[in-house]
Order: C-alpha cells, then structure tokens, then sequence
C-alpha cells in the first residue's frame, strides 16, 4: 500500500514539474511574441490585446509598462511633465495621487473627480510611475471612463443597464429570479466605476483584470460583473427574492474568483452578444454614451503607433532641433493652485483607507517597485 | 429569524459625516476610524424589540458624493425612515442640509421618519455647530434631532431605536398604510398569513423560481 501510494506520489510530482516546465516556457515563448508585437512597425496592437487577454494576460510589471501604454495610444517618449516637485512636501503616495488628479482635471474641466477614481489611478500610479499615469489616466478618463466623469451618474446608469440583458442571454431564469427581486444593477457599480479596484484585496488579480480591460471594449468590466454573477447562479437562487438579500450577496464578491477562467468567458460573451446587439434586443434606450461612441475612433488611432525605437529616435532628433524637453516643468498653475487641493480634500477625507489598502497588497506583492515610488 | 415588522432606513448626508460608521456601530458595535469609501449603497440589518415586539430594521447606507445622488435616490422610495447626517467639526456639512432635506422629501413617501443626526460629538474641542443650531433647524424642519458619536457610541442606539419608536406610533395611529410596501414596512412572517405579500410589480414574472 504504502510503496503503491509512494510511487503515485513521485509520479504525480514528475507530471508538477513537467507542467511547471511546461509553463514556465509556454510564458516565455509569450514574452518574445510580446516583444515582437512591440518592436513591429506599426506596432501590433490587435496582438498585444488578444496577448493582454489571453491567459495570464501581460505576464509582468516591466512588460506592462510597455505594453499599456501601446493600449492606450500613449506615447511614453512625449509625457507630461512631472507636476512640480516641492521641495517642503513629504512625497508620499496619496500627495502623488492627489498631483495625479488634480493635473488631469484641471486640464480637461468637463471631467469631474468622482469617489472611486483614486482607485484607479492608485493602480497605474503603482505600476507605470507618475508621468505615464497622468497621460494613461488622462487618455482613459477621456474614453473609457468618459460617462463615469460626468457631474451626474445618470450615463454611469446606462451602461449598468447593460447587466441584465447579458444575463438573460446566458441564463434567463437567473435573469427573472432577479428581476424579480427588483435588486436592480447597483451592487456592481464599486465593480465597474473602479474597475474592480475598490472591491478586490489582491493587487496581482486587478493587474490581470486591467490587461484584460485595457484590451477590450469600454463595456468589459459589465460583461465581467454579469460572468461574476452568473458564477454565482446557485449561491443567488438558494438566496430569499428580496432586494436587499440579492444586493447583499452579490455585493460582497469572492475573493477566489477563478479569474482566467471568468476573462475567457467574458470575453466570448462579448463577441457573441456585442453592446449593439444587447441595446437592440432589450430596447436600451439609446443615450448619448461619450465612452461607446468614440470607442472605433480610438481603437483606429491605436494602430497607428510607432515602436518606441522609432519614438525614441524621434524624441532625440526633436531634441537637436531645440524643441522644448519634454522633461521641463509645467508652470505654476498646477502646482500652486492650493484652493482646488484644498476642495479635493473635502471630498477625499475618507481616501485614506482605500489608497493604503491597495498600498499594502502591492507591497506585499512588489515591493522593490514601491520603494523606488518614495 | 420570525420579526413582527420589517422597517426600512435610509442614511443619508455629505462624504465623510460618518454615515457607515454609525451604521458600522449600530449593526456590530464597532468603530473602524478608517473605513473604506462607500460607493454606490450598501447595506446593513438588526433586530430591535419595540413594545415586546421584534422589529427588523433593514439600513441603506449611500455614498455622500453629490454625483451618486442620481443613483442613491432611487432608495428613498420606499424607506420608512432616514438618519440624515451632519458632522459637528464641518460647518459646510450642516450647511448642506435644507438640499438633503428637499432632495429626500421629494424622492420619499410623505410619512417618512426623519432623524437628525449631528455625529461625532466625541470631537468638542473641533466642534463648529452648536448643538442649539442643530435643535432649531431640526425643530424648523419638524425632525427628530440627536448629537451621536459612532466612535464612542454615545446615543447610536438612541438614533436607530427612537426612529423606530417613532414609526411605531405612526403605525399605531394608522397614518402608514402597512400593506403597502412603498411606505418601506412590511409585516413579518407570522402576521403575514392573511396578507400574502407579493413583490412590486416591476418583475412581472411571478411563475417559477421559488421566489418571493
């Protein structure tokens, strides 16, 4: 007995480490296409977002950095400048958040800070560094996150909307059991305005769903909450049809989401049942979506970049010319503007809690990049 | 668990009043002194006994941020009553009452219940309301008024349990009309049984599903 089970050990140890290995190369041969994506001119961003999610999505931090920005549409060699460093402030992450913010708003007055929005920049804040997250955030905020910034959360509303024909298109007796509850969509509101950054504790899980997102179409991260509540379809129809024991539930999201698993099946979901399907099947009412309309635009604009080799050499040639570096600090208006800070502390008197939060987990999970943050 | 009645809350006031605090402290007798950013609403429920009578309160606790108002409104409909919050140390927060109080009278069924709640009562030394100013607009405005403070607890249970009291009576005088779920009561279980309560019409669907 105890040999036979021995032997079964060894063998299943065998079968670990020819998966691992298995694994391991799988990831490298990922890494060297994404490298070949990069380095193509144009640069391939169709591949980099099916790279971005499929599984595993963007493997690491470093190929992140240069992969995101390609996403966007951002040139990494044509940044913003730092927003004035002072000298008597203790830099510390939420001062940089805060910089981060204010540069983005005041730049564009028709987006409005709304609670939750740190938890986005926090994450890129995290990865990328100050100046690319000011000109990735300010890039999403003008598309992706558009309908979130309005003064109201009646467009924020629209695009909830879109969470119960996706569910009656998988699962229509879950779509009536809730219905019938008259749960509505807010439960998944934290999900979607944050991209999941305000509900999920470990760092490593929303870096993979911001590949994922930052990949796909505006209206993701609602496929995303609809797979999420339809992984929970029997937890949700053992619970009593009532509003609150519906929101109450679903609210509280598992921690051990089978996250692959769920990008792979949002994804498929997305192309068999796109936006413009769903508004026509469930008579949306069609509402003028900044974020949707000028998504194919974008997306276009996406796949006209050149490698960073090319920019870079751009940047220097520029440079000889006595262009202006990119490098010199804006002019006081950001910077000194102390009233502005002064509002948004009011409105941010509770940020603490999340910002640290989702600080500790990034510690835990890349510490030697959170060092060089400070 | 068996309730005689089932009452509806809702709290409501700027960012940073400590809305989820008292909620925090009036559910699980605890006090978090940083505690995460509500976004959207969220939801607690106790039990309290009124008159030797177990009444469930179920509490909708919203994000203070003007730009959600749009979507906490939609949770006044149907409350039985509202903890409106100011915070005694931010003059600006009381200051932004009478646009609560609109916003709920508006939005809500004419009998709702309003407490007002002037919170962290704990902090005199930062105080820049005074509690008189407090009595008089609650007296103006024909609300109930308390000074809390969710970190000590002071008068937290006061708050929840004298709201209560309140829609008791009101129930008692016959001013609600209790088998009508948009006024946010809804009669437990065991009075139920000759008042076989449906859900709201929105569903539509009642076959199947074991719902409801």
């Amino acid at each position: 007995m105890k040999k036979g089970k021995k032997r079964q050990q060894q063998s299943t140890g065998a079968r670990v480490n020819g998966n691992a290995q298995r694994k391991e190369s799988w990831k490298e041969e990922k890494l060297v296409q994404i490298h070949q994506y990069l380095n193509s001119d144009p640069v391939d961003v169709d591949n980099l977002r099916r790279a971005a999610v499929s599984e595993g999505g963007l493997l690491t931090d470093e190929l992140r950095r240069k992969v995101w920005p390609k996403l966007l549409n951002v040139n990494v060699y044509n940044l913003p400048a730092r927003p004035c460093m002072r000298a008597d402030t203790r830099q510390v992450l939420q001062e940089k958040l805060i910089d981060i913010i204010l540069v983005i708003l005041q730049k564009n007055p028709a987006l409005n800070y709304y609670q939750g929005y740190h938890d986005i920049v926090v994450t890129f804040l995290l990865v990328v560094g100050e100046r690319l997250a000011i000109a990735m955030v300010e890039t999403l905020s003008k598309h992706h996150l558009r309908d979130f910034m309005d003064p109201t959360m009646d467009s924020t509303k629209h695009i909830l909307n879109y969470l119960f024909p996706i569910l009656e298109e998988v699962d229509p007796e879950l779509h009536d059991f809730m219905l019938r509850s008259e749960v509505g969509s807010v439960f998944a509101l934290s999900w979607l305005i944050t991209w999941y950054g305000h509900v999920l504790s470990e760092f490593r899980h929303i870096l993979r769903l911001y590949d994922f997102f930052l990949a796909s179409h505006p209206l993701m991260p609602i496929y995303f909450a609809a797979v999420i509540v339809l992984h929970r379809e029997k937890v949700v129809k053992r619970t009593e049809c009532d509003m609150a024991m519906v929101h109450h539930l679903l609210s509280q999201i598992p921690q051990d989401l089978p996250y692959e698993e769920l990008i792979s099946q949002a994804h498929s979901l997305f192309n068999r049942a796109p936006p413009s399907v769903l508004a026509r099947r469930a008579a949306l009412q069609s509402r003028t979506s900044v974020t949707i309309n000028c998504f194919t635009d974008f997306q276009k604009t996406t796949r006209q970049q050149r490698p960073d080799s090319v920019l870079r050499r751009q940047l220097l040639r520029g440079r000889e010319r006595g262009g202006v570096a990119p490098d010199s600090p804006l002019t006081g208006a950001t910077a000194s503007n102390q009233l502005v800070k002064m509002a948004f502390w009011g409105i941010s008197a509770t940020l603490g809690a999340a910002v640290l939060a989702v600080a500790q987990t990034a510690v835990d999970w890349a510490p030697e990049f959170i060092v060089q943050l400070f | 668990m068996a309730y005689a009645y089932l009452f509806k809350y809702i709290i409501i006031g700027d960012t940073g009043v400590g809305k989820s605090c008292l909620l925090l402290q009036f559910t699980d007798k605890r006090f978090q002194p940083v505690h995460d950013l509500t976004i959207g609403v969220e939801f607690g429920a106790r039990m309290i006994t009124i008159d030797g009578k177990q009444i469930k309160l179920q509490i909708w606790d919203t994000a203070g941020q003007e730009s959600f108002r749009s979507i906490t409104r939609s949770y006044y409909r149907g409350a039985a009553g509202a903890l409106l919050v100011y915070d005694i140390t931010r003059r600006d927060t009381f200051n932004h009452l009478t646009t609560w109080l609109e916003d709920a009278r508006q939005h809500s069924n004419s009998n709702m219940v309003i407490m007002l709640i002037g919170n962290k009562s704990d902090l005199e030394s930062r105080r820049e309301v005074k509690k008189e100013e407090g009595e008089a607009f609650a007296r103006e405005h024909g609300l109930i008024f308390m000074e809390t403070s969710a970190k000590t607890a002071s008068n937290v249970e006061e708050a929840f349990i004298n709201t209560a009291k309140e829609i008791y009576e009101k129930i008692q005088e016959g001013v609600f009309d209790i088998n009508n779920e948009a006024n946010g009561i809804k009669i437990g279980p065991q009075h139920a049984a000759t008042n076989s309560t449906l859900s709201g019409s929105q569903g539509g669907q009642q076959a199947g599903g074991g719902c409801c």
